[in-house]
This record gives structure tokens, sequence and C-alpha cells, in this order.
């Protein structure tokens, strides 16, 4: 009976190594391969399931003495099958996280991170056209101060030449007025050496009249 | 500052004044101090003047600088008495509009007589903008600033009498004087071209011709403008002129949306001001009128 647990003890260490082996090369493949191998594994750990019931019929049949070495090796095995049941189904999720970062956001992608790109595109998206539609109104809110500040300066350019032309018309009269004023002071001291002359010649008349009156008396 | 005192010896004054000048008129007085006391009565107008102007009491300050204007008249005192006129007229301004146009326009008469012609002007514009703002009678405040251009034009100061000029056409155009603001906005636009300084404000004013030109009949504004833009390259880059052609040519369509939407267009960018939209809207009217039913 012990013989027949052992080989099934070989049929399951052969068994598993070639499972692990598959699950090693499951991330590497794609598509169709990955899908057919993906079965082979599934069908290689049914085998090994049935092994393991097969083992555990045969250990109930063992004398009860030797009964306690086949059933820790059997839980062993057990423990085994697990880990390798686990690393196969991360070997599945894995394998489309390492192929996605391989060819970087190919259409063999799932939908859920299509999704999240999309998103992202949307939002960067919109962003530029905010950024666009601010410049725009910037740069219309310039154009309309240009504008402004180009009547404004219409304006004073207007204003200085009419106050050009009326500083020129005050110089104009005040050089006709600093001419009168000349003309004037002219004037004035011929008047004053005319006064003096004449005074001076009634004076020396008088003198002259009270000099005679003197003389005569 | 007691006003109340100030204007009792205000009033004080002035009776002390009729008094000095009744005097001189009696013989002795006229005979021996008459123009001395006149001067003084003159100079006490003056000073009565002041004291009402600071009570605030503007017309019994008016009245007084008249009374004093008209003592200078008969001191032959012409230029005295023209300032008199003038503040009274300032004074009255505040007052009674009538009486300060009745004094200012005195003070013309006395200005003209001595050959003064810009300060005349001058004056001639004050009195148009109480004709514009208090007495709202566009039509004299029309010939007023049409005078005053003209004495502006005689003593060469283009600028000033550009300046008139443009008042002038402002309101004939609203009055509906066509005619009138064509022709003088087109000759103030020729006359500012070649100046250095004033050449950017001549695209406006091509630009009010045309919109002039326009209201009277399309066919002439399309000439216009061809000749303008022929006159003064400048012109043609103006958006202003951009703005006309888009409405000639909504007016052709007798589409009144089109014409809408560009001038709406033209207000984004530069704010459009009280006259031109009255001339686009009597335009625009137009357009609608042509088009009968169509709205």
């Amino acid at each position: 009976m012990s013989s027949d647990f052992e080989a099934y003890e070989q049929d399951f260490g052969t068994l598993t190594a070639e499972i692990t082996n598959k699950i090693g090369r499951i991330p590497k493949l794609s598509g169709e391969e990955k899908t057919q191998l993906v079965l082979n594994v599934d069908k290689q750990l049914e085998e090994v399931r049935e092994l393991l019931e097969q083992m555990d019929l045969e250990v109930r049949e063992i004398p009860i003495q030797s009964r306690a070495m086949y059933n820790s090796r059997l839980k062993s095995y057990k423990q085994e099958v697990e880990k390798l049941e686990k690393d196969f189904k991360r070997s599945r999720i894995a394998y489309s996280d390492e192929v996605r970062n391989e060819l970087l956001g190919d259409d063999a992608s799932s939908s859920e991170n299509q999704l999240i790109k999309l998103r992202e595109e949307r939002a960067h998206l919109l962003d530029n056209t905010e950024k666009l539609e601010r410049s725009s109104r910037r740069l219309e809110a310039g154009y309309q101060i240009a504008v402004e500040t180009e009547q404004v300066g219409q304006e004073i350019l207007a204003n200085l030449h009419s106050d050009r032309e009326k500083i020129q018309r005050a110089r104009e009269r005040l050089r006709e007025t600093d001419a009168n004023l000349g003309k004037s002071s002219r004037i004035l001291t011929g008047m004053l050496r005319r006064t003096l002359t004449k005074t001076f010649f009634v004076l020396t008349v008088d003198e002259l009249t009270i000099f005679f009156n003197l003389v005569i008396y | 500052m007691d006003n109340s005192g100030k204007e009792k010896e205000a009033i004080q004054l002035m009776a002390e004044a009729d008094k000095k000048v009744k005097a001189s008129g009696s013989f002795l007085g006229g005979m021996f101090g008459g123009n001395h006391k006149v001067e003084d009565a003159c100079e006490m107008y003056a000073r009565a003047a002041n004291m009402f102007k600071m009570a605030k009491n503007w017309s019994a300050a008016g009245n007084a600088f008249c009374q004093a204007a008209r003592l200078h008249m008969q001191l032959q005192n012409k230029l005295d008495s023209a300032t008199s006129f003038v503040d009274a007229g300032n004074a009255y301004k505040k007052a009674d509009p009538q009486e300060a146009i009745n004094c200012l326009n005195q003070a013309i008469d006395i200005y003209t007589d001595m050959g003064r012609f810009t300060i005349a002007a001058k004056h001639h514009i004050t009195i148009a903008e109480v004709y514009e703002s208090e007495l709202v009678d566009i039509e004299k405040a029309i010939a007023h600033y049409e005078q005053a251009a003209d004495y502006y034009k005689g003593e060469e100061s283009n600028s000033s009498a550009n300046k008139c000029l443009l008042k002038v056409g402002h309101y004939s155009a609203q009055l509906e004087q066509y005619q009138k603001a064509i022709e003088i906005y087109e000759q103030v636009a020729t006359s500012t071209m070649d100046n250095p300084l004033l050449k950017y404000n001549a695209k406006e004013y091509f630009f009010k011709a045309s919109l002039c030109h326009f209201i009277v009949d399309e066919l002439n504004a399309k000439l216009a403008i061809e000749k303008y833009e022929e006159m003064f390259p400048a012109f043609s880059d103006s958006r202003e002129l951009k703005l006309l052609k888009k409405l000639l040519e909504a007016h052709e369509e007798q589409n009144s949306e089109a014409f809408t939407e560009a001038v709406k267009e033209f207000d984004s960018v530069s704010r459009l001001d009280q006259w031109l939209t009255t001339m686009l809207l009597r335009i625009k009217k137009t357009i609608q009128g042509d088009a009968g039913d169509l709205k």
C-alpha cells in the first residue's frame, strides 16, 4: 500500500514541477499561447488535487502507527498545492500588468485603465482650453486699454496744440507790450528833459530881469 | 467769516456809492470833483460786489458789477468796463443765466470794438456753454460757437477754432443739419491731416463725417469713404473704417441684425459715446424703415 502512496508522491512531484515551470512561463507569453498554457495549468492543478485525494485515501488505509508520517507529508503537499494555486492566480494578474508596462499603453489593456487614461486626457485638454481662453481675454483687455490710451493721447495732443497757440499769442503780446513800454519810457525822458530845459530857461530869464531891475534902479 | 455781516456792509456801500453818483450829477459836483467822485463810486461798487460774492448773493453781486461797469463806461474806461461786465456775467451765471448772457454780450461788444477778438471769442464760448447747459437752446449755442470759431480763425488760432467748429458740427448733426455737419467735419479733418500732432485725430473726424453722409444717403457715404481713403491712407487701417464697411453691407442687404452685430462688436472694444449711438440708431432706423415690416 505504501508503494502506491510513493507512486502518487512521485506523480505529485513531477506534476508540481511542471506546474511551477509553466506558471513561471505564463507572464512572458501572451494571447493564444497564454490561454493554452493557462488551461494546461488548470488541468494539471485538477490532476494534482485528485492525486491528493487518492493519497488521502491511501493514508487512511495505512495502519495507525505509520500514519503520522504520511499525514504530515500529505499536509505539506496540500500546502504546496495551495501555494501553487496562489502563484498561478498571481501570475495571471501579474501577467497583465507586466505586459502593459512593457508595451506602455497598447490596446491590449483592460478597460478600467483606459477610462483612467481618457479622464486624464480630458482634464488636460480642459486645462489647455481654459488657459487659451484666459489668454484671449487678457489680450482683449490689453487691446481695449491700448485703444483707450490712443484716445486719451489724441485729446492730450489737441490740448497741447491749442495751448501752444495760446502761448505763442501771449509771447507776441508781451513783445508788443515791451516795445510800447520802451517807447513810453523814451517819451517820458523826453518830457522830463523838456521840462527841465524850460524851467532852467524860465529861471535864467527871471534872474536876468531881476538883475536889470536892480541895475536900472 | 460773518457772511450776513458782510452782506449788510455791502448794502451800505452800495447806498453810499449811489449817493456819490447822484451827488456828482448835480452841477457843483460836476464842476469840481465829479470824476473823482464817480471813480470812488466805481471802486465802492466793486468792493460791495465782492462782499456780495462772499455772502453768496450772486444776483446782488452781479448787479453791483453791472453798475460799476456802467460807471466805467461813463469815464471812458473801456477795458475796466469790459472786465466788470465779465465779472457780472460770472456772478449771474450762478443765479440768472439770462442776465449773465446779457452782461457777457455787452462785454463782447466792447472787446470787439477795441479789436480784442480772441478774448471776445473766449466769451462767446462761455455764452454758448451756458446755452448748452442751463438754457438748453442749442441753436443759439451753435451760433455762438460759430462766431467764436470765426474770431479764432481771424486770429490764426486754428486749434481753438477747430475746437469750436467741432462743437458746431456735433450739435448740427444732432439737430439733423447734416450737410453743415459734413462740411465742418471734412474741413476740420483735412486741416488736421497734415499736422503731425493732430493727425491721430483726423481719422475720428473722417469717421464722423462718413456717418453723417450715411444718414443722408448711402451712396454718398460710399463715395465719401473712397475719397477719404485716398486722401488719408491711415484711415484704411482703422477699425472705424472696417465698421463702416460692415454697416454699408448690412444696409445694402437691409439686414439689421448684421448691423447690430457689427455695432456690438465695435462697442465691445471701445465704448460708443452718446453722439455715435444716436447717429447709429438713426441709420438703423432707416434700415428698418426701408425693410418695412421686416424686423
